[in-house]
């Protein structure tokens, strides 16, 4: 419905536009989303950022038409979508996928296909480390996260030992893999490493074997849903370390921030905050003015991904070439801070995003590390359950 | 020693609600000889009707089971006899793929419905759970056992006490032989068509206080169901009991002493293994 809507606004914005414009045409950009299966939620406010994007490029005039696809969270979908887009739809540009897994496995054919592809909040590290032309990142890979997490919990006490339990994807392996390393590299011990296979009711057996190791930091990496039920879980089972960290995602969601009962002294990691600046703050405004929801990092990551698209593509036109060389050498003031793709550390056109500690106070989530953009105290160690 | 009776502990109440859905499957496939693929979404729908009462007039998951269970007992009954009914005499695999059609109508539309938002129920026992003898005891699954085992319990007793369950099974045993006793086996057709749907639903209505609800949650359920029935033996309800506790227990177990993240690996393996030595399921009669 909203498609044939936008579809309709487009080509009557097109038609009315002819005079001025002999024969310019939209310019299509692709846009790869998770709109259903597991990570639904999340897609949406990825959807929603995008909404935004859009409204504001009509008004700076420039003229897109998004071409949108479902890779329902799965690679293979992801795949045939890209292929659809870059041969079929023939566009200009890709925005997205959001999961790892796609991202990566979008980011191999968008090289081949040589369409520029700008990817919102896929944090697998691998994806901007091959090398790769066409394909740019705006958020920070897995290891900031790793690192902005441990570095908080080594400032806030003297944490000697850590429990990674995370889902066997993409995100959680790549996450926990350099979260483990850095740990080693921090002196911790690493005394449970728990790869679970999501979608499972129950969780308690493995929360009990790492309750048996009485870990002094609990670092978890799920998406939405198991972000709950682990949590609640650990409630019911009465684990209590130092400091229980999750790892972005599911513990970045507004439905985890509602769940005050388990949310509670939680830290997570995130991409973005609502209070980092002034244009952040009325993004967050209008957002939740339009969708009546907090907006995620999620929804401001994919929100600057396409405002960066739509000045790339206001310099370089429809032609690919020139819209990835306008990704590769501009700067950008956005949401997110600057934005601009440099080669780094073995990555290549990636953003360098810092990421800031929250932690859920009260049933609101307050940034609490670094110091320099806390807006609250932490709480730690953790006191206990309610 | 606490990690393992903890686990085996927590095996043993998600086994039974398992055990549960199993049920409704092998009901539904010992009566009419149909393998109910819709089986997981029929368990989501009892999962939204008990959202739905929480959400709207604040009713106590547990307690709106009174009204679930009949709720999805005439949805049961009305897509038998719209639907199952006309495709008895047909052949299996267009029974299989009337039921996955109605399977991906009944979430699709659930999706157009309500998104695909994941829904939580947070009730003020969710969390808690009673220790005892320094085992904690998770409150809402512990209460979702005692009421499987009761509605097992009177789901069995039913079957084989009254003249309705008499028939029901008799049908089950021999279609036609019933029905020259003088059974009405489209009637007992509809009845176990119906208990099987309100028995996915119960079990719906079970997890919903400690598991997540989207449109999408019934297929891993469908799934498991199969496992637990093959497993117990095809159209067995002792069989399917037995299945799920084994099922729940076996991952329970191994996500401690093997890998969480091989849990499904092992069960699978198990199964295969129970399979090869006992082909009709553990309490199953071949029925060749």
């Amino acid at each position: 419905m909203r498609l044939a809507s936008l579809l309709l606004s487009t080509v009557a914005a097109a038609a009315l536009a002819l005079p001025g414009l002999a024969g310019a045409a939209p310019v299509k950009i692709g846009f790869i989303n998770t709109i259903t299966g597991a990570e639904a939620p999340i897609g949406e406010t990825m959807t929603n950022g995008l909404e935004l994007a859009l409204e504001d490029l009509k008004k700076q005039g420039v003229d897109v038409k998004v071409i949108r696809q479902d890779d329902t969270g799965k690679p293979d979908k992801a795949i045939s979508a890209i292929e659809q887009l870059a041969t079929g739809d023939e566009v200009t540009a890709i925005v997205g996928p959001y999961t790892s897994a796609c991202a990566n496995a979008v980011a191999k054919q968008a090289e081949q296909y040589g369409v520029p592809q700008v990817i919102p909040a896929a944090s697998k590290e691998e994806i901007t480390r091959q090398g790769y032309k066409w394909v740019f990142r705006v958020n920070a890979p897995a290891n900031v996260y790793a690192k902005a997490l441990i570095d908080a919990a080594l400032a806030f006490g003297k944490p000697k030992s850590v429990a990674f339990i995370y889902e066997s994807t993409d995100f959680g392996s790549s996450l926990s893999k350099v979260g483990k390393e850095y740990a080693v590299a921090k002196g911790l011990t690493v005394v449970a490493d728990e790869a679970y296979q999501k979608g499972s009711p129950d969780y308690r057996s493995t929360l009990s074997k790492v309750k048996g190791q009485n870990p002094d930091l609990v670092f978890m990496v799920s998406y939405v849903a198991d972000a709950i039920l682990l949590m609640r879980q650990s409630r019911e089972l009465g684990l209590k370390p130092q400091a229980f960290l999750g790892g972005g995602a599911g513990f970045d969601t507004a439905q985890f921030e509602g769940e005050k009962d388990i949310s509670t002294n939680v830290f997570s990691v995130t991409q973005w905050t609502p209070d980092s600046s002034k244009a952040s703050m009325e993004f967050a405004a209008r957002y939740q003015a339009k969708f009546g929801k907090r907006p995620t990092y999620h929804a401001a990551c994919t929100y600057t991904s396409m405002m960066v698209v739509g000045a790339a593509v206001k310099k370089g036109g429809a032609d690919r070439a020139k819209v990835r060389e306008a990704l590769a050498t501009d700067t950008w003031q956005t949401i997110m801070g600057e934005v601009k793709f440099e080669a780094y550390d073995g990555y290549n056109n990636q953003n360098h995003n810092a990421m800031p500690v929250i932690q859920y106070q009260a049933g609101k989530s307050v940034t609490v590390f670094p110091a320099k953009v806390a807006t609250a105290k932490a709480v730690y160690p953790f006191p206990g359950w309610k | 020693m606490a990690i393992f009776l903890q686990s085996l502990l927590s095996g043993i109440l998600v086994g039974g609600v398992y055990a549960l859905i199993g049920i409704g499957l092998t009901i539904i496939f010992g009566v009419m000889r149909v393998i109910n693929f819709a089986h997981g979404d029929l368990l989501m729908l009892g999962m939204y009707v008990t959202w739905g009462l929480f959400a709207l007039f604040n009713i106590d998951p547990y307690l709106s089971l009174l009204i679930t269970a009949p709720v999805l007992f005439l949805w049961g009954v009305l897509l038998q006899k719209v639907f199952i009914n006309r495709v008895l005499n047909a052949l299996p695999q267009n029974q299989i793929l009337l039921t996955i059609g109605m399977g991906l109508v009944m979430s699709n539309a659930i999706m157009l419905a309500f998104t695909s938002d994941y829904r939580i129920l947070t009730t003020s026992y969710t969390s808690s759970a009673f220790q005892v003898f320094g085992l904690s005891v998770s409150q809402p699954l512990l209460y979702s056992f005692l009421i499987t085992v009761a509605i097992t319990g009177a789901l069995f007793w039913f079957l084989q006490n009254t003249d309705t369950g008499q028939a029901i099974r008799a049908t089950a045993q021999d279609r036609d032989a019933a029905q020259l006793m003088g059974i009405n086996v489209k009637r007992m057709s509809v009845l176990a068509f119906g208990l099987g749907t309100a028995m996915a639903g119960i079990a719906g209505a079970l997890l919903a206080p400690t598991y997540y609800i989207f449109p999408q949650v019934g297929g891993p359920f469908t799934l498991k169901a199969f496992v637990v029935v093959v497993l117990g033996g095809m159209g067995s309800i002792v069989g399917a009991t037995l299945g799920g506790i084994l099922i729940g227990v076996t991952e329970s177990l191994s996500a401690v002493y093997v890998a969480s993240g091989l849990k499904e690996l092992v069960v699978y393996v198990l199964f295969l293994l129970i399979l090869l030595f006992r082909p009709a399921g553990l309490l199953g009669k071949s029925r060749t």
